[in-house]
């Protein structure tokens, strides 16, 4: 084993052992409650701030000028992709959002759905 | 000799668009962007060690490009190019340090580089910091896939070898 060799080894698995650990925290959810305000954002332009204990079920279309779409569907309290016109739709397979780390993405459309601390609550106290 | 030398390259191409093709038939494992085997990675990692640096990366090119035609995802196109040109350059850079032997460490490299690149062409797309979420996801997805691949060249080198 050349000393190349061993210092690639060496960061390979630093960085593996980092990662495993980070993965971790991102993917074990925070405990208490789960967070009740989502943000729909796209190309860092929020275009809907959602509460999801208020919010009705219903499903929406976004659409884009390039003519892609994403279907979401608000149910019971949850947020998730129902449907998408990209090729892979891996938003759709990702299921409802669970984790204020871990949000959806949807690469094709830039789209990202993700909890956030605060909502709609402080939009609506400024209008009123 | 050059013309034995396009016909190879090509034949490695053809390979790897043929891999490409059959992998994407597979279910995706973990629905995150990103998180694949790549098998056709097994022709780049093989191409890398056997062949000039130049030849290495056109071959990559070409199966990109080809495989994005063939898979029509043009939109993560840019995703491809941009995690293979970090890929490729570390690998290319590690060939001089890593020896054969130990080719699997190359590719698990050139994994993690692949990753890198796509977060952070990904992270300029979408404008936001949420996707590095998956970064670590994807690192770890990359190490096995890289081990796996590169595991895969390693075998096929010694059998070519062997001959």
């Amino acid at each position: 084993m050349t000393k190349g060799v061993k210092i690639c080894l060496a960061a390979v698995i630093t960085i593996f052992a980092i990662s495993a650990i980070t993965a971790w925290i991102i993917v074990t959810p925070k405990k208490g409650k789960t967070p009740q305000y989502v943000e729909i954002v796209q190309e860092n332009k929020i275009l809907y701030r959602i509460d999801l204990v208020k919010e009705k079920n219903h499903t929406f279309r976004i659409e884009y000028p390039d003519g892609g779409w994403n279907d979401i569907t608000i149910e019971n309290s949850r947020i998730f992709v129902s449907d998408a016109d990209c090729p892979d739709k891996t938003c759709v397979e990702s299921g409802e959002l669970r984790n204020e780390h871990f949000p959806i993405i949807c690469l094709p459309h830039k789209l990202v759905i993700r909890f956030s601390e605060q909502g709609v609550q402080n939009e609506n106290k400024t209008t009123d | 000799m050059k013309i034995k030398r396009l016909t190879e390259l090509s034949l490695l191409t053809g390979l790897a668009l043929i891999i490409f093709v059959v992998e994407l038939r597979f279910p995706d494992i973990i629905p995150v962007p990103g998180v694949k085997l790549g098998l056709a990675n097994i022709i780049t990692v093989y191409t890398v060690y056997k062949y000039r640096a130049v030849e290495t990366f056109l071959l990559v090119l070409a199966r990109i490009l080809l495989g994005a035609l063939f898979a029509s995802s043009f939109s993560a196109l840019i995703y491809s190019l941009s995690g293979a040109v970090c890929c490729l350059a570390g690998m290319l850079l590690l060939r001089r340090i890593i020896p054969l032997r130990w080719m699997w460490l190359c590719s698990i490299i050139g994994a993690i580089l692949h990753n890198t690149g796509q977060i952070v062409v990904a992270t300029a797309a979408v404008r936001s910091f949420a996707v590095l979420a998956y970064y670590p996801i994807l690192i770890i997805s990359g190490c096995i896939a890289g081990a796996f691949t590169g595991i895969c060249a390693q075998l096929v080198i010694n059998k070519i070898s062997e001959k």
